[in-house]
């Protein structure tokens, strides 16, 4: 049983925001909880990130935790955030430098290359983006009973994930035999509850997604496990633990935090694919590339 | 000054244009932030289309010599969730727009603004639609 303390009225703004082109005054990260002895900070709008979210300062952030008729918190949401875009080691809340210290040294070497490539990320071709990754969209659990109740829960991302949905198995299986598993994009996930948290154990992932827009690698022994906590109506955490012994020394610890969005959004169709025109505008790709508007849907090498 | 200009400039067109571009690999990757384009032409067409909106305006110059700027914008779901939709720019219309000219394409140019000229202080597709 994880040990969850809700602080609901401990609001304290910790940081200004980066500028944001807007007007009024800065966004800021606020401190909205306690989890696990940590604090959970909802970090500040950036750009279009939390566009369609409530703001953490609202009073309605805070309220309590709605349930599904069995008793378990609905993780529905949509949401925004929860994940990283563009570097899970600053978005996971860890210290400049710290994650690259326990990467291997063929992984630092990948990095290093992919970080001087212009346009080599698999995502921005509409490929699917994975773990832990999250852009400025909405995405939502979808929670699934049947008449045996919960058995699965789907993650639908409204983009960054090509159409695809997750599946994550309620129903009490087990992951299949290794030597059996093909590698895909988000792998096989297998989901329980541990109290009031959703825990989702993945394996048999592929080696080709980044985990963040500047290209941090893992490997197909990738082994992730995910501890989503809804703390309040407006806030829910996912404490990540990525395990890879193929590109890690030693397991790595991250957490990020997702924000509930205003009443009325919802999830809408968007079909990467359909239009993609990215790099013609500097030269780097041309009209048919592969993954751009006209070519075939593929990984440019 | 005119840096400056050219970043805040930027940082208007960031508002429509947001991801992935953006979002990845910065507007200067793929846009020449201290190159402004401003010009009237005639709407051929709106693609509301993934991931980003594109706007294609015909003009023409004192020779008559007709360029189409193909306009980037941000994805039509974010600029539907502002309360915008198709019958809001049409092809045919006459509009006024500034743009950040492409690095090395510069007719594909990122959207900073663009007016109807029969309405030229409301702003198509920036903020909240107007009721």
């Amino acid at each position: 049983m994880k040990k969850m303390l809700l602080v609901a009225a401990a609001i304290a703004v910790l940081v200004p925001a980066f500028p944001s082109g807007q007007r009024g005054p800065a966004p800021a990260a606020v401190v909205v909880g306690q989890l696990d002895g940590r604090p959970v900070v909802q970090p500040p709008q950036r750009g279009a990130s939390y566009r369609d979210s409530i703001n953490p300062s609202d009073p309605a952030m805070n309220g309590p935790v709605p349930r599904m008729p069995d008793g378990r918190p609905d993780l529905t949401g949509p949401w925004e955030g929860g994940g990283s875009d563009g570097d899970i080691e600053s978005d996971g809340g860890l210290k400049k430098g710290e994650l690259d210290a326990l990467l291997l040294p063929w992984a630092k070497a990948l990095k290093a290359e992919r970080s001087k490539a212009i346009y080599g990320e698999p995502y921005i071709y509409c490929l699917p983006m994975s773990v832990p990754r999250i852009n400025p969209y909405p995405w939502k659990f979808a929670m699934t009973y049947t008449s045996k109740g919960l058995q699965y829960i789907y993650a639908l991302h409204e983009t960054g994930d090509a159409g695809a949905h997750r599946v994550i198995y309620m129903d009490g299986r087990k992951h299949p035999d290794p030597e059996t598993l093909i590698p895909s994009w988000w792998g096989h996930s297998i989901g329980r509850w541990e109290g009031d948290t959703l825990v989702v154990d993945t394996v048999g992932y592929n080696d080709k997604f980044w985990f963040d827009a500047i290209g941090t690698p893992h490997t197909e022994k990738l082994h992730t496990t995910e501890r989503w906590t809804r703390i309040s109506y407006g806030t829910l955490v996912n404490d990540f633990t990525i395990e890879d012994p193929g590109t890690f020394t030693k397991p790595v610890q991250l957490r990020f935090v997702a924000r509930i969005v205003k009443p009325g959004v919802e999830l809408m169709e968007y079909i990467c694919a359909e239009n993609n025109q990215i790099g013609l505008a500097g030269g780097y790709l041309k009209p048919g590339s592969p993954g751009i508007a006209g070519g075939p849907p593929s990984i440019p090498k | 000054m005119r840096t400056r200009c050219g970043i805040m400039l930027a940082a208007v067109g960031v508002a429509y244009l947001t991801v992935p571009a953006v979002a990845h690999h910065g507007f200067d990757t793929e846009y020449d932030s201290t190159k402004t384009i401003s010009a009237t032409g005639v709407v051929s067409k709106v693609e509301w289309t993934n991931p980003h909106m594109h706007v294609y305006v015909d003009v023409t110059d004192t020779a008559g010599k007709v360029k189409t700027y193909n306009l980037e914008l941000t994805s039509p779901n974010a600029i539907q969730r502002q309360g915008w939709n198709k019958n809001d720019l049409l092809a045919g219309e006459k509009v006024t727009f500034k743009a950040h000219a492409g690095k090395v394409e510069e007719a594909r140019a990122a959207l900073d603004s663009l007016v109807k000229t029969s309405a030229p202080n409301q702003e198509i597709f920036k903020g909240q639609r107007p009721d």
